[in-house]
């Protein structure tokens, strides 16, 4: 039934990394992860930190952090600010950002903007070490 | 006159110089090679940012109905007082007029801007520099104020102006290995200056890169964001013919395809992106999604900026050391002719003189 397969595009600022079909897409959007069937209803969302799952014929998971994702009923574009493979993620950097994450967290003081730059900071680091298995 | 060693020595000399023009060339035109390819790969994504977000500003008003206030700080538009201005020049010489058209158009700029207050922000080695020369570096000091809540102490960084015009930042070794991440740390000091009202305006100065024939120096305002999708170009400086003719043999020459890529088709597919004439859901409020747009936008486009100009410079470079190994090689062939010559003036001298001598017994 191939008219039932979405089209699935991962672009990120520096090229495009993925553009094939699929069946089912998991993305994890700012608001809660979502799974996108063929014929879904048209939408915009902002991406979140996390893994896209793509399942069909070419399965494949991607750990991308910040973008958008616009859903058609046949197909699924996803702009990431930036995307690793779960097999090239640097473990021990992910650490470290976490901890940069709480020092900058505990130094932000009154300001919002900073607790926001840490907040992101660190969902970002704890999706790569969960997506990586650690 | 000049004796047949001293002619030698020096068209050995020239000849070596040849080499390592020659060699630069190939190198330049191997990176060239790179650079475009990543310019190019990085267009699917410019082009879907910029059009989602014209789509996002036709759909939702820009001014939010109930308060009337703007929706989001980088359209708002304020008489240009204080202007920054982001130079991208090349890290290296060695490529021509490259970054000498780069700061020309820079200067045009700055000249235009009497009375205002202007930032540089230069990236590349070259533009930082020739404005470090130029004008004073920004400084700022620390000052220690008291938290009015619980009596501890804050730091604050006040900026202390002795200039109209100052160089802010510096980036270095940022072209050479150049990745969006750092490009966007950049985006996102400028929309922290200009949302905190810092800046009025935002300028970038760079070489726009179609193709080998088909570049140019753009002066092109970044901010405010009046129309997003299409550029706003100020100024524009386009090479003569001549040298256009000229960078298409070279190009010709090492491989290159002088004509730009076509992009036609995936750049009209990247061009619907958020743009179906269909009733999105959008799962976040339209400010929450310009939020989280808009830097991505100014960081694309600066991205964009910059990796075309890296391109830019190599070409540039490809082309100057294609002359550079022609003159070297015209220079070979006069210095070879008077050596042949100065040779045989000596031999016939001899000869004169051996004749002359028999002649006298």
């Amino acid at each position: 039934m191939d008219t039932q397969l979405l089209h699935v595009t991962l672009v990120t600022p520096e090229r495009t990394i993925l553009d094939s079909t699929a069946i089912s897409v998991e993305l994890p959007s700012r608001t809660g992860r979502i799974e996108v069937l063929y014929g879904h209803a048209p939408l915009l969302a902002e991406l979140g930190a996390g893994d896209v799952i793509v399942q069909g014929s070419d399965p494949a998971r991607w750990n991308v952090s910040w973008g958008f994702v616009e859903v058609l009923p046949d197909r699924v574009t996803i702009l990431a600010n930036d995307a690793v493979a779960p097999g090239a993620i640097d473990v021990a950097a992910a650490r470290l950002e976490v901890e940069r994450a709480h020092t900058m967290w505990s130094a932000a003081g009154d300001e919002a903007e900073a607790y926001e730059a840490a907040n992101r900071l660190l969902e970002e680091a704890q999706s790569r070490l969960a997506s990586a298995g650690e | 006159m000049a004796n047949v060693l001293d002619l030698r020595r020096r068209i050995r000399s020239v000849k070596s110089t040849r080499q390592i023009t020659r060699a630069m060339k190939m190198v330049s035109a191997a990176k060239l090679r790179r650079a475009q390819e990543r310019a190019i790969s990085a267009r699917p994504y410019a082009l879907r940012i910029a059009s989602v977000l014209a789509s996002l500003k036709r759909r939702v008003e820009i001014l939010d109905p109930v308060t009337g206030n703007l929706r989001h700080p980088l359209f708002a538009v304020r008489p240009e007082k204080r202007i920054l201005l982001v130079i991208v020049s090349g890290d290296k010489g060695f490529a021509g007029a490259f970054n000498t058209n780069i700061l020309k158009a820079s200067a045009q700029f700055l000249s235009l801007c009497e009375g205002r207050e202007v930032d540089i922000e230069p990236i590349g080695r070259k533009a930082r520099d020739q404005m470090r020369r130029r004008y004073p570096q920004a400084t700022h000091e620390e000052v220690q104020t008291e938290n009015p809540a619980d009596g501890s102490s804050l730091v604050r960084h006040v900026r202390h102006r002795k200039s109209g015009i100052e160089v802010v930042g510096e980036h270095p070794g940022l072209l050479e290995k150049l990745t969006h991440g750092a490009v966007r740390e950049i985006a996102e000091e400028i929309i922290r200056r200009y949302t905190h009202e810092e800046i009025d305006a935002c300028y970038i100065v760079y070489n726009e890169f179609k193709s080998v024939i088909q570049q140019r120096v753009v002066t092109e305002r970044l901010l405010p964001l009046i129309e997003p999708g299409s550029h706003v170009i100020v100024d524009a400086v386009e090479p003569t013919a001549e040298e256009r003719e000229f960078a298409a043999t070279v190009a010709a020459a090492a491989g290159i395809s002088p004509f730009a890529e076509d992009t036609h088709e995936s750049d009209e597919e990247a061009a619907r992106f958020g743009t179906a004439d269909v009733d999105y859901i959008y799962e976040q409020p339209a400010a929450e999604l310009l939020n989280g747009l808009l830097p991505s936008y100014v960081s694309a486009m600066l991205f964009h900026a910059m990796a075309e100009s890296v391109a830019a410079e190599h070409a540039a470079r490809m082309t100057a050391m294609e002359a550079a190994t022609n003159n070297a090689s015209d220079m070979i062939d006069s210095l070879t002719l008077y050596m042949n010559r100065v040779r045989q003036a000596a031999i016939t001298k001899e000869i004169i003189e051996i004749v002359s001598g028999a002649a006298a017994l």
